[in-house]
Parts: C-alpha cells; sequence; structure tokens
C-alpha cells in the first residue's frame, strides 16, 4: 500500500479525489436541502454534449464541457421557474438531448469513435495530469469560496425560496448561481468518478451523513468527511485490488464506498434512534395531531 | 416614489390572476403603522394571496401596490412573513436554530460575521415562542404545532416593523395560542403592524384593531372585528383545532 503512491500518477490522482470528495458533497448538501437530487445527474448528461463539442474542435473537452454545462444549468433553472405543468418532462428531454447530442457529434470527431466519451462517462483518475489538477483545484477553490460567501443565503434558499423572496435575497441570481456552482463541480469531478457517476458523490454521501446528523452545519461537515473517504478509500481499493487481468475502475469504486458508507449510516442511524425511541419529541405539554 | 403618508402598505385596485384564473380582484387597501388587521374569509377566498400580493410575492395583474410609500421597496429587513406550511421544508436535517437564525438573513449583510446581537435575537425569538428547549432538534421531526412556532420564531428573530402571518394558529395548541398571543400584544405595544391570516380569531381577538373580510378574491367586509357567533359545527366549516376543551371564540361562517 505504502508503494502505490510513490507513483506520481497515483499522487495526482489522490490529490484530485480528495479535492472532490470534499468539494462535490458540500454542493450536493444544498442542492439534497433544495430537494433537487437529480439535478446532477441532468447536468452530467448536458456535459456530455460539452466534452463532445471539445473532440471535435480539439479544444479542451473540459472546458467545453464547462460551458456546455454552466448553460445546460441556466436553462434547467429557467425551465424549472418557468414551466409550471410539465417541467419534469422538459428536464427529461434536455437530459436525453445532452447524452444523445453528446454522442452523435463525438462521431463527427477526427477518428473519434464513441469509446473516447468512455473515460469521461465513468472517469479516468489515473490520467490526471499536473495542469488538470491545477484547473481542478482552482475549480474546487471557486466552489468552496461560493458556497462560504453565500452560504447564509443559499441555506434559506433552499429551506424555503418563498421567504427567501420576501426577505429580499436576490432569489433569481441565487438560484443560478447553485445551478452553475453545481455544473461547476460536476464538470471537475467527471474526470475522477465519470459524467454518469457524478451526481452520485454530491448525494450519496450527504444521504449517508443524514442518517445520523440533526442539524444542516453538521450534514455538511459529515458529508464532506464521507466524501474524502469514499474518493480515498475507492482509489485505494481499485488499486489493491486490481491484480494481474483484473482491472478494477476507480470512480465505481468510489461511488460503491460511498454507498457502503449510506448502509453503515443507515444501520448506525437507526440504532441512535432505537437507543432513545421511547423518548417524545418535544415538552409533551402538547398532544400530537 | 415616495407619498407623504405613514401607511405600511397601498394596495390601489389590485388584482391578481394566477394561471388565467381571477383570485383578487378590485382590492383597495390601506395599512397604517400600529394596526393590527385580521383577513378573514373561506378557504379559497384569496388571504393568502393578498399576503403575497402585498409581500409582492405575487406579481399584480393591474393596480398598484406601494410598500412604506415607495413602489420600488429595498428594505426587506422591516417586513416579516409567516408563511402558511404544513412543514417547515427542505431536503437535509435542520435544527430548530439554525432555521430560526435564518430570520436574521434581511439584517446579515454577505460578509458579515454572526454577531452577538444576531445570536442574541435569535435566542429572544425562540424564548418568545417557548421552543429555546428544541433548539438543537432537527425540525422536521417537531409536531405540526411546534414547527408552526419555529415558523413564525424564524419572523421574529429579524426584528421587523411589520408582521405579516398566514394562519399562525394553525395547529397550535390553546397554552400556545395563549402564549403567542402575548408575545403579538407586546409587538404590538412596541408599534408594530401585524396582518394576520386567520380562521378563528381565539386568544388574538382582543388584539386585532380591524378586519377584512374576502370572499372570492373581493373585500366584503371591513370595518372592527365580528363578534363571536357560530360554531365549529357549521356546514362546510373545516379548521385546525386547538387541542382545548372549550369552543373557539369565533370562526368566520364559511358557507
Amino acid at each position: 500500500m505504502s508503494g502505490m503512491f510513490s507513483y506520481d500518477f497515483m499522487q495526482r490522482a489522490l490529490v484530485a479525489a480528495l479535492l472532490i470528495g470534499v468539494s462535490a458533497p458540500a454542493v450536493g448538501t444544498f442542492i439534497v436541502q433544495r430537494k433537487l437530487a437529480l439535478l446532477g445527474d441532468g447536468i452530467g448528461h448536458i456535459a456530455l454534449t460539452g466534452v463532445a463539442l471539445g473532440l471535435v474542435t480539439s479544444v479542451s473537452p473540459v472546458l467545453t464541457a464547462m460551458i456546455v454545462s454552466a448553460l445546460g444549468a441556466i436553462a434547467i433553472e429557467l425551465l424549472r421557474t418557468r414551466g409550471r405543468t410539465g417541467g419534469d418532462v422538459a428536464l427529461a428531454l434536455l437530459f436525453y438531448g445532452g447524452l444523445a447530442g453528446g454522442v452523435l457529434v463525438t462521431n463527427f470527431a477526427p477518428g473519434g469513435s464513441t469509446s473516447t466519451l468512455l473515460s469521461y462517462l465513468f472517469g479516468s483518475i489515473s490520467n490526471v495530469s499536473r495542469q488538470d489538477l491545477y484547473a481542478i483545484a482552482g475549480l474546487v477553490a471557486l466552489v468552496l469560496a461560493v458556497l462560504v460567501v453565500f452560504g447564509r443565503e443559499l441555506f434559506l434558499l433552499c429551506q424555503d425560496e418563498e421567504v427567501a423572496r420576501a426577505s429580499g435575497l436576490p432569489v433569481r441570481f441565487l438560484s443560478m448561481l447553485l445551478a452553475v456552482t453545481a455544473a461547476l463541480t460536476i464538470v471537475v469531478a467527471m474526470r475522477v468518478v465519470g459524467l454518469l457517476l457524478v451526481s452520485a458523490l454530491m448525494v450519496v454521501p450527504v444521504a449517508a451523513a443524514q442518517q445520523v446528523t440533526r442539524g444542516f452545519k453538521v450534514t455538511i461537515g459529515l458529508a464532506m468527511l464521507f466524501g474524502v473517504l469514499s474518493a480515498v478509500g475507492g482509489l485505494t481499493g481499485s488499486y489493491q485490488f486490481s491484480v494481474g487481468e483484473t482491472n478494477i475502475s476507480p470512480g465505481p469504486a468510489i461511488v460503491m464506498v460511498a454507498l457502503a458508507l449510506f448502509v453503515l449510516s443507515s444501520v448506525a442511524g437507526w440504532i441512535v434512534r432505537r437507543s432513545r425511541g421511547s423518548r417524545p419529541v418535544g415538552s409533551g405539554a402538547e398532544v400530537r395531531t | 416614489m415616495r407619498t407623504m403618508t405613514d401607511a405600511v402598505f397601498t394596495l390601489t385596485g389590485g388584482q391578481v390572476r394566477l394561471d388565467g384564473r381571477e383570485v383578487l380582484s378590485g382590492i383597495d387597501l390601506r395599512v397604517e403603522q400600529g394596526e393590527v388587521l385580521a383577513l378573514l374569509g373561506p378557504n379559497g377566498s384569496g388571504k393568502s394571496t393578498l399576503v403575497r400580493a402585498l409581500l409582492g410575492l405575487v406579481p399584480l395583474s393591474a393596480g398598484t401596490r406601494e410598500i412604506f410609500g415607495s413602489t420600488r421597496f429595498r428594505d426587506w429587513a422591516r417586513l416579516g412573513y409567516v408563511p402558511q406550511r404544513l412543514t417547515v421544508g427542505g431536503g437535509v436535517p435542520s435544527t430548530v436554530r439554525e432555521i430560526v437564525s435564518s430570520g436574521r438573513i434581511a439584517r446579515q449583510s454577505r460578509f458579515r460575521f454572526t454577531s452577538a446581537a444576531d445570536r442574541a435575537a435569535v435566542t429572544r425569538a425562540m424564548t418568545a415562542l417557548g421552543i429555546s428547549h428544541l433548539a438543537r432538534r432537527p425540525a422536521h421531526l417537531l409536531s405540526g404545532g411546534q414547527q408552526q412556532r419555529v415558523l413564525i420564531a424564524r419572523a421574529l428573530a429579524g426584528e421587523p416593523d411589520v408582521y405579516l402571518m398566514d394562519e399562525p394558529l394553525a395547529g397550535v395548541d390553546s397554552a400556545h395560542q395563549e402564549a403567542l398571543a402575548a408575545t403579538l400584544a407586546d409587538l404590538v405595544a412596541q408599534g408594530r403592524t401585524i396582518i394576520l391570516v386567520l380562521h378563528e380569531l381565539g386568544p388574538l381577538a382582543p388584539l386585532i384593531t380591524r378586519s377584512i373580510v374576502l370572499d372570492h378574491g373581493r373585500i366584503v367586509h371591513e370595518g372592527a372585528p365580528p363578534a363571536p357567533e357560530g360554531d365549529c359545527a357549521a356546514p362546510g366549516h373545516e379548521h385546525v383545532h386547538p387541542h382545548a376543551t372549550e369552543a373557539p371564540a369565533l370562526l368566520w361562517g364559511t358557507s
């Protein structure tokens, strides 16, 4: 085990995994609070078209994915607020359009078969270059800065949008900001776990954390810890268990570790609740309706 | 644009259409500072929409709205809104204190840390609503009445000049209704303005200085609060009973 991080590519992979393990669940907590757990999946699908555009035009696929997914995130927000009926159908159309568009556009890439897309769909953390790492670190810093500066406002927005509006918060701007922040996180994380599983890293650690937490701040902290444990655990595990012909992909391994943490956390939460189960909520001065 | 008046809200010829349906029409309403105004009327008569229209949460399809004499009101810290909610909402557990603290948002600029004054206001609000002992509990696991008190405390924490409360008594037991009445009486004594959407006046009756009755999106009665009459068994009547043995003081007929 100690030998695995003597390789440069593994050191870079570890740093990338750590950065994403911290940032994805942090953004994810706000997304789950807003009851938009599947937003990340939608943005991930749209990002694929961005990757394909990058492949065709020989521009950096990460850059084009960033632009396209940010635009897609804004489109999703607009559809969500404008469209009343059929809003979810409109979103579905956008998701499928993104996925199909990504594959079709790739067909036009020079020498591009859709197999090029596989590394973006399922991640390729062992190919992270030093330049990639700088870009990832920069974006993660940006994402965390947004959450620190706007966290208080985003909390109320995700908790109760109408009261946020009545409190004079710039609701539309904050909604867009959160969606774009999620989009950036997804593009960063696509190198690690892949676009198809990227949303898992935003949602599963949060779901795991809230099995045992009572408050928002504690949930966000624990989700970040779970995210780091999943990222590092999955990366290490995939290296350890890749022997001979068997080659374990780090991305899916990371997600499986996160899911295992969810199961453990659920059991822990169940035991905790059971042990204090007989205690009623509240003062006992009132009868529950 | 400012007028030379002390009115908190001035709605002139207010009309609201939602999904092509006229929900409010021809609403002329002026709310003075220090008033305690009760909005009454049957379910679906437009009470909640009127509150949301006053706050600018729903656009007016006709008419004009002024808040503190301004058509482009920006000083949101002066207004506190208690919406009608079945639960406090949100997909992640939040403690009672976290939710009540979020009521300070209009007073906390983006780059300012939470101050001792913020914390003191939050503690005062929770004490006033009798939920201090629940501060560290996850709000979504509380009873309906307790969650309602959390929402009221959130508005109180912002220390606004004007309160707009949509069915603040819903699900709250009689002992805490009395406590809420005492809290509101304090606010009135400090010169605050309160607008209440109510299904029953209950222990708030003595505080109310004016009442407005809505029906089908129009004001059909305006004046002193109506005297108690009727009973809970009136046809078509539905409301959330407090856990009290005595009958509620007044139910505005829903027939």
